[in-house]
């Protein structure tokens, strides 16, 4: 890990109503780092990428991505962020969507970088679909070049491998990889597959809301995580 | 670093600004135009007939100089209070995260994006600011050029006032809302800021002063009949409303993206279903944006809650008994209103006594929802080892008897609204069969089919329309003919029961074709 983190979360809580969905977590992320999220379902894996997003409210704590406090501009500038349900402007193709987002994030000449990625993530030809022609999983990986499209210095990504075939998720992975490489980017992201938890550098595991696996992604380990 | 920084915020606003006018473009040649021109046609004709009601209801026998003096001393506070109940609701709008309903896509790409969010959002909201004032502004223009018929002062004063004040009510919601929005003001302080700024201008009401922002704007929809200093108040109103336009417009960026996202969803839902003169789902879909969630724990138990004896009654009540205060609130002060209203046009306008039939039904909507939603799972319902209509007219039985409640509200406020011991009796012998016909109405158009006629919406739009109408009629027919009884010289009493049996006669035969229509739909489906 690096001598700065780039995801530091301090004593994070948030309370539905009167279910805590997160309690007194602390996290601290470095760079390069490729950490898998992983949990039993309602654990509170959603709750803490999307109020690391900024997109939520913490009831307690703090997020800080690259030394800024979480949703602050300095941190949508770091960071990207790929929903576990893809969004969409209804009236834009899959290449609008990628060159507004692009423009958005000041990429100045975005055509190579969206044709890698379309070509990366199998979508050649879809380009000038709209989200309306999309099938469950062209969506999800129009969803994925949506969060990769523009640089990032650490991308948290909820579920990003649901609705993909085994190709897809390969080439996926691959992409991460090739951003943790050539960007030195982090990537947080929540799963439940094997093979993902294989290439992550890092396990965290949440389970009610609290921290209650924090070490290398070993398959054993992780069984034991979930059968407690 | 800086310098490069707000570059590449100029850039953002720059791809910001491109797409979307690229997007109006596109909106715009996507538009048919024969079917817009069929909808302004629509609107024209719908228009005119309502203005023609509107000024066959309005005589332009000059005003009363009581009333005349009513309207100068105290209609100023009296709109004003109307002025701050619109305030108030927009602040509760406001801690909810109203009033803008950004699309999800705008919220997870622009307002994710390296840009100050209140530029992003400012165009939204000045949009938003501008419908609301020009429709206002229609509005008053429309009320003003009925109003100078009666009041002293010139066309153009009372039509110029009349515009201003009611495009700058809508303003003045929504400018309150964006503070409280941009502010991050919580339910609770927005709702008590909101009260006092509603008693604030009650005791401009009580003492006969002028001394509320909310008044002051008030003051604007009276200024023919006022002096000079209320020119000066006036002003005072308009600026504060603008000012807080103002304010609202600079801390937009500090809306909450959680509120954001989830209005998101649901404006988008509602659009669809307004769309589809879906008036079930628009009621649903705006109880939730108002975050009108069921209680956890009932008001309180029925004894008979582990009890398997009328479970379609018990189910029905069990839901009112988990109604959030909000919504207790509303029904009970729709009650009120319509009883006011209803005394109100019983002495002075006949004709009015058809409207609050149509705001009762407002309440029957919301009170109908433990039968609409019997209807939102047929294969629950198809299940079920007995006939549909027994379920249906069995989840009518609780939202009439609550529906009756209602109405029973509605009477009672007449009464003491001045409608006196006439209105008290004639209410008694109608508000059974009342309640039970608007239950009916209601519930006829709860559980109509949205997509029942996408082929012919023509018949579409009358289907949605049927319900408010009849229940206007309902309310509004007994009730004209006592008044019209009692005119003649006879008893409205004797006028009001007749009529009361018929209604209950036509509520009881529009249950069974309720419960007809079920049948008929479960039938098709097997």
């Amino acid at each position: 890990m690096s001598a700065a983190p780039v995801l530091r979360a301090r004593d994070l809580s948030r309370r539905y109503d009167s279910f805590p969905a997160l309690s007194s977590l602390d996290l601290e992320v470095g760079g390069g780092e490729l950490v898998a999220l992983v949990g039993p379902n309602g654990a509170g894996k959603t709750t803490f990428l999307t109020i690391a997003a900024g997109l939520l409210e913490p009831s307690s704590g703090a997020v800080e991505i690259a030394g800024f406090a979480a949703g602050s501009i300095e941190a949508r500038r770091a960071l990207s962020y790929l929903p576990d349900t893809p969004v969409f402007y209804e009236d834009l193709s899959v290449a609008e969507h990628l060159g507004y987002v692009a423009a958005l994030h000041g990429v100045g000449e975005p055509g190579p970088r969206i044709d890698a990625l379309l070509n990366g993530l199998g979508l050649t030809g879809w380009d000038e679909a709209l989200p309306g022609e999309l099938s469950h999983g062209m969506r999800q990986k129009a969803s994925i070049a949506l969060a990769l499209v523009r640089p990032f210095s650490i991308l948290l990504a909820d579920e990003p491998f649901d609705g993909l075939d085994p190709p897809s998720r390969a080439a996926l992975l691959e992409l991460l990889a090739r951003a943790r490489r050539d960007a030195g980017a982090t990537v947080i992201l929540s799963t439940h597959r094997p093979d993902v938890l294989a290439a992550a550098s890092r396990c965290v595991g949440i389970r009610d809301g609290q921290l209650a696996y924090d070490g290398v992604a070993d398959e054993a380990a992780i069984s034991e995580f979930f059968s407690d | 670093m800086a310098s490069g920084e707000g570059g590449v915020e100029a850039a953002t606003i720059a791809a910001l600004r491109e797409m979307r006018r690229a997007r109006r473009r596109r909106y715009v040649e996507e538009i048919d135009l024969m079917e817009a021109l069929y909808r302004i046609y629509l609107g024209a004709v719908f228009g005119a007939i309502a203005l023609g009601v509107l000024g066959g209801l309005i005589h332009e026998a000059p005003a009363t100089d009581q009333a005349v003096e009513w309207l100068r001393h105290e209609g100023t506070a009296v709109l004003g209070a109307v002025v701050a109940v619109a305030v108030m609701i927009g602040l509760r709008t406001g801690a909810r995260g109203g009033p803008l309903a950004i699309e999800a896509a705008e919220v997870q790409y622009v307002l994710m994006a390296p840009l100050r969010r209140s530029i992003a959002l400012r165009a939204t909201a000045l949009r938003q600011l501008r419908i609301a004032a020009l429709a206002g502004l229609v509005l008053g223009a429309a009320a003003g050029n009925f109003v100078f018929r009666r009041l002293p002062g010139s066309p153009v004063e009372w039509i110029a006032c009349l515009a201003l004040f009611c495009a700058l009510v809508p303003v003045a919601l929504l400018a309150a809302a964006s503070v409280a929005s941009g502010r991050r003001w919580g339910a609770s302080a927005a709702g008590l800021l909101g009260l006092l700024l509603v008693a604030w201008s009650g005791a401009d009401i009580i003492f006969a002063s002028a001394t509320s922002p909310a008044t002051m704007l008030g003051a604007l929809a009276t200024l023919p009949l006022q002096g000079g200093g209320g020119v000066a108040m006036a002003s005072l109103g308009t600026v504060l409303v603008i000012g807080l336009a103002a304010i609202g417009l600079l801390g937009l960026g500090g809306i909450r993206l959680e509120a954001a996202r989830r209005r998101a969803a649901l404006a988008a839902e509602l659009r669809f279903s307004a769309a589809m003169q879906d008036l079930r789902t628009v009621v649903l879909l705006r109880r939730q944006l108002a975050s009108e969630r069921p209680r956890r724990h009932p008001w309180l138990r029925l004894a008979s809650e582990r009890s398997t004896r009328y479970p379609v009654w018990r189910r029905g009540w069990q839901s009112f008994l988990r109604w959030p205060s909000a919504r207790l609130l509303r029904v009970a002060l729709i009650g009120i209103v319509s009883g006011v209203a209803l005394a109100a046009a019983w002495r002075a306008a006949p004709l009015a006594l058809f409207i609050p039939g149509a705001l009762l039904f407002v309440a029957a909507l919301d009170l109908i929802e433990p039968l609409a939603q019997e209807s939102d799972h047929p294969t629950r319902r198809r299940l079920l080892p007995s006939s549909p209509d027994w379920l249906v007219r069995g989840g009518l039985a609780a939202p009439a008897a609550a529906t009756t409640l209602v109405a029973a509200i509605a009477t009672v406020s007449a009464a003491i609204a001045g409608g006196g011991s006439t209105a008290l009796v004639v209410g008694l012998l109608l508000w059974v069969p009342v309640g039970l016909g608007l239950a009916c109405c209601a519930a006829f158009s709860a559980t109509a089919d949205p997509f029942a006629y996408l082929l012919t919406p023509q018949i579409g739009y009358a289907v949605t329309a049927a319900p408010p109408v009849l229940a206007a009629l309902l309310v509004g027919a007994p009730l004209f003919a006592a008044r019209e009884t009692q005119r003649l010289g006879g008893s409205p009493e004797g006028a009001a029961l007749g009529a009361g049996i018929f209604v209950a006669v036509s509520a009881a035969v529009g249950a069974w074709f309720l419960g007809r229509r079920f049948e008929q739909r479960d039938a098709v489906v097997g």
